[in-house]
C-alpha cells in the first residue's frame, strides 16, 4: 500500500510541472494555429508541388518526382528569357516610377492654390484596378482605337502608326509605360509624406548659412529621404518583380515570349499548360531569388546605417 | 558689427496687417530684446530682418545698406532658432562649419574657427557627435556656435531658450550675456518671457498687436511703463490694476477713488482732470500691510503664497484681486480683514480711456511712447 502511494504523489508533481510548461503555449496557441493554417500550410503545400508531377489534365499524375522539375528548369530557355525580362521589366519600371515620383513629390511639396485637390487626384492611378488600366493602355497603344501610335508618328518617332505591343523588340515598353503610370503615385505619396516631415527651420537655417537650392537638396532633403527611399525601392522591386497583371492583360507574355517575365511565365505554366508542378518549381526559384535580394538590401542598409552612426 | 535701422516697416498677409509701421534704430553692438505676447509680431519682425519674410513696405537696413531685396545669405547675419535647427545628419563640427564650407573658406581657417568657438562654448569634446546624441543645453550651444563661427554683422535670436528647463535657461541667459559682452555683436533677441527681457536687454522693445508700445532700458520700462499693456506685461508677479476716478483736493493733494469709496492718495498727475476715469497701477512690492490703527484700506485675504525668499499675499479690494509682495512671513487666515497702503511715490496713474500713463507732475516729461 505504502509503495503504491508514492508514485501517485510523484505523478501529481510531474503533471503539475508539465502543465506549468505547457500553459504559456496554450495561451498563444490560437495565434499559432492561425499562422500555421493561413501562412505556413499553403506555403509548404505550394512548395511541395514543386517536387510532384501535378498536371490537371492527367489523372495519373500526382507522383513524387524529386528534383526533376528543377533539372528541366536548368535547360529551359524560356525561363532564362523570362528571368532577363523580369530584370528589364522591374528596373525599367522602378527607375522611372521613382524618378518621376520624386519630382512629383517635390512639386507637390510647394505651396500653390488647389494643392490638396491635386494631391488627391495624383493618387488616382493607384486606385484604378490594374486589369482596367492594363486594358486602357493596351487600347491606347492600338492604332485602330488609340491615339498614341498616331502621336508618335506625328512626332516622327514612327514611320507609320503601328502597335508596339506586337513588335517583339518594343513590346516590353508597353506594360512598362502602364506600370510607370500606375506606380508613380506610390512614390509621390510616400516621398511627399517624408518631405513634409522635414522641419522648415532647417531650410531657413541653410539659406542663412548661404546654401543654394541644390545644396539644400543635397545636404538636407536627401539625407532625410534616404531611409524612405531605401525601404520603398526594396518593397517596390519585390512587388514589381511579382506583378504580372499588366503583362498578362496587355501582351499575355507575347509576342514570342518577348514580354514573358517569371511571374507571368508561372501563370502561363499553371493556367494555360495546367502544369502546376512545374509552375510551383519556378515560383520556388523566384521566391529564393527575391529572398536573396531582400536580404542583400537589408544587409546593405544595415552596413550603411552602421557606418552612419 | 553693424547698426540696424528699421523705418516704417509694414508686414501684411493679404488684407491682414501683422506689423503696422515699425520704426526702430538699433545701435552697433547693442543687445535688443523684442518682447510681447504670442502673435504680437515680434518673430515676424525678426524674420524680416533675417530675410525669411518679405517686407510689405518700409525699409530695413543693416550697416547702412538697405537689405529689403537681399537674400538671407547676403545679409551677413546669423540666426539661432527656437528648435535650434541643427542639421541632424552632420556632426557638431560639420554643423558649425557648414556656412564656412559653403563660402569655400580655407580648411585650416575653418578648423581654427571651430576649435576657437568650441573652446569658448565648451563643445571641444563633442565635435564628432551628431545632434541627436546631445542634450538640450548642448544643442543650444551648438546652435550658438554655428552663429558665432561666421562672425556675422548681427545675431538674431528667436526664442532660443524656450525649449530648455528653468535652471538651464537661467544659466544660458547669463552665458549669452557674457558672450555678447565678449563679442560685442549687435544682437536682436525675441522672447515672450519678460524675465529674459529684463535680465538680458540693453534696451527692451515691448510689442503688442504689431505696434511697438515702448522702447527703453529694462529699468525705464519697469519703473515708467508707457501704458497699461507694458505695465501689465513686464514684471512678475504682475501689477495690480484698480479702476477709479481722479480727485484733486483744495490743497493740491490728489487721489484715486476706487469702487468701494476708498481714496488712494497719488502724486498729482500730468494732464489729469478732476473726475477723470483713471486706472491705478501698483506693483506688488509697492503695496504694504499695516496695523489696523495705521489708517490703511481694509481688504479681505484670499490666499497666501509662500515663495521662500518672499511671500505673496492675495487680497480682494472692492472686488478686485490685489497682490502684495512682502519679505515678512505673514500667517493671515483666509477671509480675515487686513489693512493695506499704497506707496504714492511709486504707483502709477493711467488714463482708462487712452490706456496711457499719466506721469506725476514732478517727473520730467520724458515718457517714450510709440
Amino acid at each position: 500500500m505504502q509503495a503504491g502511494k508514492l508514485p501517485v504523489a510523484r505523478r501529481g508533481v510531474i503533471s503539475r510541472r508539465l502543465s506549468g510548461i505547457l500553459e504559456p503555449y496554450l495561451y498563444v496557441s490560437p495565434a499559432l494555429v492561425l499562422i500555421i493554417a493561413v501562412m505556413l500550410m499553403p506555403l509548404i503545400l505550394g512548395l511541395s508541388y514543386a517536387f510532384r508531377d501535378i498536371r490537371i489534365l492527367n489523372p495519373f499524375s500526382g507522383g513524387f518526382v524529386g528534383m526533376a522539375h528543377f533539372q528541366t528548369l536548368l535547360t529551359d530557355d524560356a525561363f532564362f528569357g523570362a528571368l532577363a525580362n523580369t530584370a528589364w521589366w522591374t528596373f525599367g519600371s522602378l527607375l522611372f516610377q521613382f524618378t518621376l515620383g520624386l519630382i512629383l513629390a517635390l512639386l507637390l511639396n510647394r505651396e500653390f492654390p488647389g494643392r490638396r485637390l491635386i494631391q488627391a487626384l495624383v493618387f488616382l492611378p493607384w486606385a484604378v484596378p490594374t486589369f482596367l488600366s492594363g486594358l486602357n493602355w493596351a487600347w491606347m497603344f492600338n492604332p485602330v482605337v488609340g491615339p498614341l501610335p498616331h502621336w508618335f508618328t506625328a512626332l516622327g518617332l514612327m514611320d507609320e502608326p503601328f502597335n508596339i505591343l506586337s513588335d517583339p523588340d518594343l513590346a516590353m515598353w508597353g506594360p512598362i509605360v502602364a506600370n510607370i503610370w500606375f506606380g508613380i503615385p506610390f512614390f509621390a505619396i510616400t516621398l511627399l509624406a517624408a518631405l513634409q516631415s522635414i522641419p522648415k527651420e532647417l531650410y531657413e537655417a541653410a539659406s542663412i548659412d548661404g546654401a543654394t537650392t541644390r545644396q539644400k537638396f543635397i545636404s538636407i532633403t536627401l539625407p532625410f529621404l534616404a531611409p524612405t527611399i531605401a525601404i520603398t525601392l526594396m518593397l517596390r522591386t519585390i512587388w514589381i518583380a511579382n506583378f504580372a497583371d499588366l503583362i498578362v492583360v496587355m501582351t499575355n507574355g507575347g509576342p514570342a515570349d518577348s514580354t514573358q517575365i517569371v511571374a507571368s511565365y508561372i501563370f502561363t505554366q499553371a493556367f494555360r499548360r495546367l502544369d502546376f508542378g512545374y509552375a510551383s518549381a519556378i515560383a520556388a526559384v523566384l521566391l529564393v531569388l527575391l529572398l536573396a535580394y531582400a536580404l542583400g538590401v537589408i544587409a546593405l542598409r544595415r552596413a550603411m546605417t552602421h557606418a552612419d552612426s | 558689427m553693424a547698426s540696424i535701422e528699421i523705418a516704417n516697416a509694414v508686414k501684411s498677409y493679404g488684407a491682414v496687417d501683422v506689423l503696422h509701421g515699425i520704426d526702430l534704430d538699433i545701435q552697433d553692438g547693442e543687445f535688443i530684446v523684442l518682447v510681447g505676447p504670442s502673435g504680437c509680431g515680434k518673430s515676424t519682425l525678426l524674420r524680416m530682418i533675417a530675410g525669411l519674410e518679405d517686407i510689405t513696405s518700409g525699409d530695413i537696413s543693416i550697416g547702412g545698406t538697405i537689405v529689403n531685396e537681399l537674400q538671407p545669405k547676403d545679409r551677413d547675419i546669423a540666426m539661432v532658432f527656437q528648435s535650434y535647427a541643427l542639421y541632424p545628419h552632420m556632426s557638431v563640427a560639420e554643423n558649425m562649419s557648414y556656412a564656412l564650407t559653403l563660402r569655400k573658406t580655407a580648411k585650416e581657417k575653418i578648423t581654427d574657427a571651430i576649435t576657437n568657438v568650441a573652446d569658448i562654448l565648451g563643445l571641444s569634446a563633442l565635435l564628432e557627435r551628431r545632434p541627436k546624441a546631445l542634450s538640450g543645453g548642448q544643442r543650444q550651444r551648438v546652435a550658438m556656435g554655428r552663429a558665432i563661427v561666421r562672425k556675422p554683422q548681427a545675431f538674431l535670436f528667436d526664442e532660443p531658450l524656450s525649449n530648455l528647463d528653468a535652471r538651464l535657461r537661467e544659466q544660458m541667459r547669463s552665458e549669452i550675456r557674457k558672450l555678447h559682452r565678449r563679442l560685442g555683436a549687435t544682437s536682436v533677441y525675441v522672447t515672450h518671457d519678460q524675465i529674459e527681457a529684463m535680465t538680458m536687454a540693453d534696451r527692451i522693445v515691448a510689442m503688442h498687436d504689431g505696434i511697438i508700445q515702448q522702447v527703453g532700458t529694462p529699468i525705464e520700462i519697469y519703473d515708467r511703463p508707457a501704458n497699461i499693456f507694458v505695465a501689465s506685461f513686464i514684471g512678475s508677479p504682475a501689477m495690480t490694476f484698480l479702476e477709479g476716478t481722479y480727485e484733486i483736493a483744495a490743497n493740491g493733494n490728489a487721489g484715486v477713488r476706487i469702487a468701494d469709496g476708498a481714496l488712494i492718495p497719488v502724486l498729482p498727475a500730468q494732464g489729469a482732470t478732476a473726475n477723470q476715469a483713471v486706472t491705478l497701477g501698483a506693483r506688488p512690492e509697492h503695496i504694504g500691510i499695516v496695523g489696523d490703527d495705521k489708517g490703511g484700506i481694509p481688504a479681505r485675504v484670499d490666499l497666501i503664497e509662500p515663495m521662500g525668499l518672499s511671500t505673496l499675499v492675495h487680497v480682494s479690494l472692492a472686488g478686485n484681486p490685489v497682490k502684495i509682495f512682502t519679505l515678512d512671513r505673514p500667517d493671515f487666515a483666509a477671509d480675515s480683514i487686513i489693512h493695506i497702503t499704497f506707496d504714492m511715490e511709486k504707483i502709477h496713474v493711467f488714463d482708462t480711456k487712452t490706456q496711457l500713463r499719466l506721469p506725476p507732475q514732478s517727473e520730467p516729461h520724458t515718457a517714450k511712447t510709440a
